[in-house]
């Protein structure tokens, strides 16, 4: 990133042929439109050229910050494509603040691999799974989710609070064990999903 | 209803998937940026969203994205670069040429007393000396008036050539502006031209849904007197068919923006150097080409 800050391609074509496969995938699932998950994926790699000076490496992996771009951009584009506004006029420059994550995140980054991920979401009871996906990948409010599952506000929420606290011990412990009785918490003590 | 740490701990799973409310989700953005004390419910619920994008199996986009991102970004820092010397160009020259001109307009008149001083009437002997420093004084004078007017022309036409100069970047930095905003729209067809002659020359060109072409391209070699570079598209590697033609100055940068060009499939762009505008097939060396594609 300090390349790409630096105004150097080189390291703009480190980022993209390491993590463009991964942006595709999310931008494509996102907008299920190839030419839409096309110009978002391209506008979200020019966002983080323009904007990698704001990049705080300390904060936060390159990976997670892109896909937060991607991400943010493929619901913006869905949002305006819905509202008839091509994506390119008046886009939005905003890009997601990079998070400035506990320790123990790049310990799970290093130990993990996208079908260890994979399992991981798998195991969450399959409500809590569907209200973190609304959110995540169709960019919908908690509200939005309870009127499409047609379930009240507060066990949306309920959901969702769950479903990330046990998505994060499972990323953490690597315990992928299908008894969800018992999950051990970060912090050694035993909770219930 | 004011939010405080207890109710942003509240919301935090909603606020990290972007899934409160409006009013909720910059009630917390509010707090966050002004509470001392620390949240790490946020990062510690936020660290679980790049997995959720991790878990989709990887899919390959197409080949041509890699090329178009690249060249995006090499157009965007051109433009960056141009644009910064565009901000700085107008502060050099004005203050070079305006620094020379006040110091030609006050040395004159400095000047002026002292020659006004040497042309006075001499009605009195006057004393060797004196008419030495006199005389002395006159050539001193009237050589630095000459100097002085040189210098105004000589700056004046350093100024004309800085505002060429100037106002090629500006057209330069808009054209790059125009075919940027082309290449972000929906339905935009793409063609990354690099060098056919192992020159540096090379550009992109934007092919809208709506027929109107932009092309621009860098490090071409100026042409002289009739000569021009045509653009073709060709459809299926059929007969090429005539998009239009630039010329180059000393910049080595062409531009060229066309409506009303059949859009399609498998198009072949090139751009070859002619002896005249007039060629209605290609004879001369080509330079650049690219596949459009979307």
């Amino acid at each position: 990133m300090r390349q790409v800050a630096a105004g150097e391609i080189g390291g703009l074509e480190t980022i993209y042929d390491r993590y463009h496969t991964m942006a595709y995938a999310l931008a494509l699932r996102i907008t299920a439109e190839t030419g839409l998950a096309e110009d978002v994926v391209q506008d979200s790699f020019l966002g983080l050229w323009r904007n990698a000076g704001r990049y705080a490496e300390a904060k936060g992996s390159v990976r997670g910050w892109l896909l937060a771009i991607v991400r943010h951009r493929a619901i913006d584009a869905m949002r305006r494509q819905r509202a008839g506004i091509v994506l390119g006029e008046d886009a939005d420059e905003t890009l997601p603040a990079s998070l400035t994550l506990p320790d123990i995140w790049p310990e799970v980054a290093g130990r993990l691999d996208a079908e260890q991920v994979r399992v991981a979401l798998t195991v969450l009871p399959p409500a809590q799974r569907e209200v973190i996906e609304l959110a995540y990948f169709d960019g919908l409010t908690q509200r939005e989710i309870a009127d499409q599952t047609h379930a009240p506000l507060g066990t949306v929420k309920s959901r969702m609070r769950l479903g990330l606290v046990a998505l994060r011990e499972q990323l953490v412990a690597g315990d992928y064990a299908t008894d969800r009785a018992a999950v051990p918490s970060s912090n050694g003590k035993k909770g219930v999903a | 209803m004011a939010m405080t740490c207890d109710r942003v701990r509240e919301y935090a799973p909603g606020y990290v998937l972007g899934a409160l409310d409006t009013d909720d989700m910059i009630a917390v953005n509010d707090h966050l940026a002004a509470c001392t004390k620390p949240h790490p419910e946020i990062d510690d619920l936020g660290g679980v969203l790049p997995y959720l994008g991790e878990s989709l199996e990887p899919v390959e986009p197409p080949a041509w994205l890699r090329q178009s991102v690249l060249a995006a970004a090499r157009a965007d820092l051109v433009s960056r670069r141009r644009a910064a010397r565009v901000s700085e160009v107008p502060a050099e020259p004005v203050a070079a040429v305006a620094a020379p001109v006040a110091a030609v307009a006050v040395r004159p008149t400095a000047l002026s007393v002292v020659a006004g001083q040497g042309w006075q009437p001499e009605t009195d002997v006057i004393p060797l000396a004196r008419a030495r420093f006199s005389r002395q004084h006159r050539i001193v004078t009237w050589t630095t008036r000459v100097a002085a007017a040189v210098a105004v022309v000589v700056l004046a036409g350093y100024a004309l050539v800085l505002q060429g100069d100037l106002s090629k970047i500006r057209t330069s930095h808009d054209h790059e502006t125009q075919v940027l905003n082309v290449l972000t729209q929906t339905g935009t067809m793409k063609a990354v031209m690099t060098a056919m002659d192992g020159s540096k020359a090379g550009g992109i060109a934007a092919l809208r849904p709506t027929g109107n072409i932009q092309v621009l391209l860098h490090g071409l070699s100026a042409t002289q007197g009739d000569q021009v570079y045509i653009v073709w598209l060709s459809r299926d590697n059929g007969v090429p068919a005539k998009v239009g033609s630039f010329t180059v100055d000393d910049s080595g940068e062409g531009y060229l923006a066309v409506d009303n060009v059949p859009t399609s499939a498998s198009l072949w762009i090139f751009v070859c150097r002619e002896p005249n505008a007039n060629v209605t097939k290609p004879t001369g060396p080509m330079i650049v080409s690219g596949t459009v594609s979307l």
